[in-house]
């Protein structure tokens, strides 16, 4: 693949002018940190530090069944629970040979509908659009912007409903099963969000015709990117790995591109290709390599826009890259309530075997590859979870070693604001929390710091 | 025909039950709610919401109450605590929900303050202290052993928002 090389990026760098460090990155989930080394006014290291203790779920899974494993991997995340659902039923299916129903797998595009659309309007209004309207917080921008968190919330509330109608409560569902779903709605039980969907296609809409209005910070740095891409959908929950470098992998096949490592200073694993480089994931990566196969609705939107090319080279344009994919999100949705029919049976029966079960699907922020080795019992004896944030680090610190040098010369706030922001276009999921800003500017050879 | 009045109290019961202390607050409700008499229940609106959003508050109707349940952070483990909503908002050092996830707690007030007609509903936090959160842990000891001081305080304010006596026969059995 042609990019960045992997690792941190870091240059022999004896008498290092000034390092950034950004101790707690806001509106982002999770607690990281970011630091800069800078010599001669250029980037000499960019790390970005992920200190979240390790929480061991692939430890916890051993010794599990399929459908605990479904379960408790629900639990990694309280804003895309239902992407690990997702890629766990489908790797433990494709062990054991499942043909599911044709209703049951429109019910899980639907449920994964429901976590993009409570997923993407939680970033793009309440995150990163104050990055773009210039206010610290999505408070603080409600003062002046009350109708565009107003319509923010909406969406986020047609999501969160969709995704309690088909899996029981709204945060980590409890309904997805191997082989199916534990109970299949009626179709009386998806009217109340029907109705709302055709509200919600409006509002989402409107936000991709909003957020391409605002202009984002000047970067042009292509990286590789990695994708599900399916034969005849926008990729969720099912399609080949494929790069703008022609990968092209069946979505078990993960690790015949791919691997982890550790590096110091971090909890999360960084991935790479096998030789090293480093690739990014999520919204841009499905727009470049499956616009066409979004809903007509959304291609529509993402055309007049005018901003496909620009999503492809500049990161701060993702928010354009979700808007889009929010609007296909709930068009799709309607559809598929509209033509649903409620299969016979919700589940059906299967018979555990050993081997790997492995499968990837597309979380709202990137490919998210599962792997388990099972034995003849259907018991879990390893596991691998590689989410997307954990493989978008490196794509992360290479985007802020290309941009960092534009904002060197800033004024200190505003410089913050900017690699701030830059990191925020990922829509990083650390984990759950967030937190206030502490960055220190250090020049090594005055020793003064502000 | 019996018309009923609508609900005058949400209780919003926060967190999850397999992350250790993280899962007081359904464990309080879990026993307490079939213990009230019918008469107070039927006052309450219960809506179990994991992590406080800001749309569980925004919805709640002129008239109506909060009342939030949940592990607190900046109070001692075990330690009970039952203040206004509003004081919250108000002292960045106050006790306060911990299960908020998608924007921190002060986020997700302020916002159901300057998006909810009426402002911040009115209503209280009752809260307790919590020692430990991770996945698949069971209470502390010091939530278990304070969990009636917990379960007295809901009981206590439900019944003071509601002017129903949380004593009496039991709803259920």
């Amino acid at each position: 693949m042609q990019g960045d090389d992997g690792g941190t990026l870091v240059a022999d760098a004896p008498g290092i002018d000034h390092e950034f460090k950004v101790g707690y990155i806001t509106r982002v989930e999770g607690e990281g940190s970011l630091s800069l080394r800078v010599r001669d006014g250029a980037v000499v290291e960019a790390r970005l530090r992920i200190f979240e203790a390790p929480r061991y779920f692939e430890r916890l899974v051993v010794g599990r069944t399929g459908d605990e494993v479904v379960d408790i991997v629900a639990r990694i995340c309280g804003i895309c629970p239902i992407a690990y659902q997702m890629t766990a039923v489908h790797a433990f299916e494709d062990l054991y040979g499942i043909e599911i129903d044709p209703s049951v797998r429109a019910l899980r595009r639907l449920l994964y509908c429901g976590e993009y659309i409570q997923s993407h309007a939680l970033h793009v209004y309440l995150l990163h659009a104050p990055d773009y309207l210039g206010y610290p917080s999505a408070l603080a921008m409600a003062v002046d912007h009350r109708a565009v968190v107003e319509q923010g919330l909406a969406l986020k509330r047609t999501g969160n409903q969709l995704i309690a109608a088909l899996g029981g409560r709204p945060v980590h569902p409890i309904s997805v099963r191997v082989g199916g779903f534990s109970k299949a709605p009626r179709r009386s039980d998806l009217d109340g969000v029907r109705a709302a969907l055709d509200a919600a296609v409006e509002q989402s809409l409107a936000t991709v015709r909003l957020v391409a209005t605002w202009d984002p910070p000047a970067l042009e740095h292509p990286q590789p990117l990695v994708a599900l891409r399916h034969e005849a959908e926008y990729p969720y929950n099912d399609g080949r790995i494929v790069s703008t470098d022609g990968l092209d992998l069946a979505p078990g096949a993960w690790r015949e591109a791919f691997e982890e490592h550790h590096l110091e200073g971090s909890n999360a694993l960084h991935a790479r290709t096998h030789d090293g480089r480093v690739y990014l994931l999520g919204p841009t990566a499905r727009i470049a390599l499956a616009a066409d196969r979004l809903h007509p609705l959304a291609a529509e939107a993402l055309e007049a826009t005018g901003l496909r090319d620009a999503i492809r080279t500049n990161i701060h344009r993702s928010i354009v890259a979700r808007a889009v994919e929010l609007l296909h999100a709930c068009a799709e949705a309607r559809d598929i309530i509209d033509g649903y029919r409620p299969p016979s049976e919700p589940k059906v029966a299967f018979t555990p075997r050993a081997g790997v079960a492995a499968w990837s699907t597309e979380a709202p922020r990137g490919l998210l590859h599962h792997r388990y080795e099972v034995d003849e019992q259907g018991h879990v004896t390893h596991a691998q979870i590689v989410p997307p944030t954990s493989q978008n680090q490196g794509a992360i610190e290479a985007d802020l070693a290309a941009f960092a040098p534009a904002v060197l010369g800033l004024p200190h706030a505003e410089a913050t604001h900017q690699l701030e922001m830059l990191i925020r276009a990922y829509d990083p999921c650390i984990s759950c929390a967030t937190h206030f800003l502490d960055l220190r500017i250090q020049d090594e050879r005055s020793g003064k710091g502000t | 025909m019996t018309h009923l009045a609508p609900p005058s109290v949400r209780l919003l019961i926060c967190g999850n039950a397999d992350r250790g202390d993280d899962g007081a607050a359904l464990s309080a409700i879990a026993t307490l709610l079939p213990a009230l008499p019918s008469a107070l229940l039927e006052r309450l609106e219960v809506r179990r919401c994991g992590h406080l959003r800001v749309e569980d508050l925004l919805d709640v109707r002129p008239g109506q109450v909060a009342v939030v349940v949940d592990a607190a952070v900046g109070i001692p483990p075990g330690h009970v605590v039952t203040l206004p909503i509003w004081q919250i908002v108000a002292d960045p050092n106050a006790p306060a929900p911990r299960s908020s996830h998608e924007l921190p707690i002060d986020q997700v007030l302020g916002l159901a303050r300057e998006l909810r007609p009426g402002g911040l509903p009115d209503g209280t936090f009752v809260g307790i202290g919590g020692r430990r959160f991770g996945y698949g842990r069971p209470l502390s000891r010091s939530v278990r052993l304070n969990m009636t001081n917990f379960q007295d305080a809901i009981a206590a304010e439900l019944s003071l928002l509601t002017h129903i006596s949380s004593e009496g026969p039991a709803a259920s059995g």
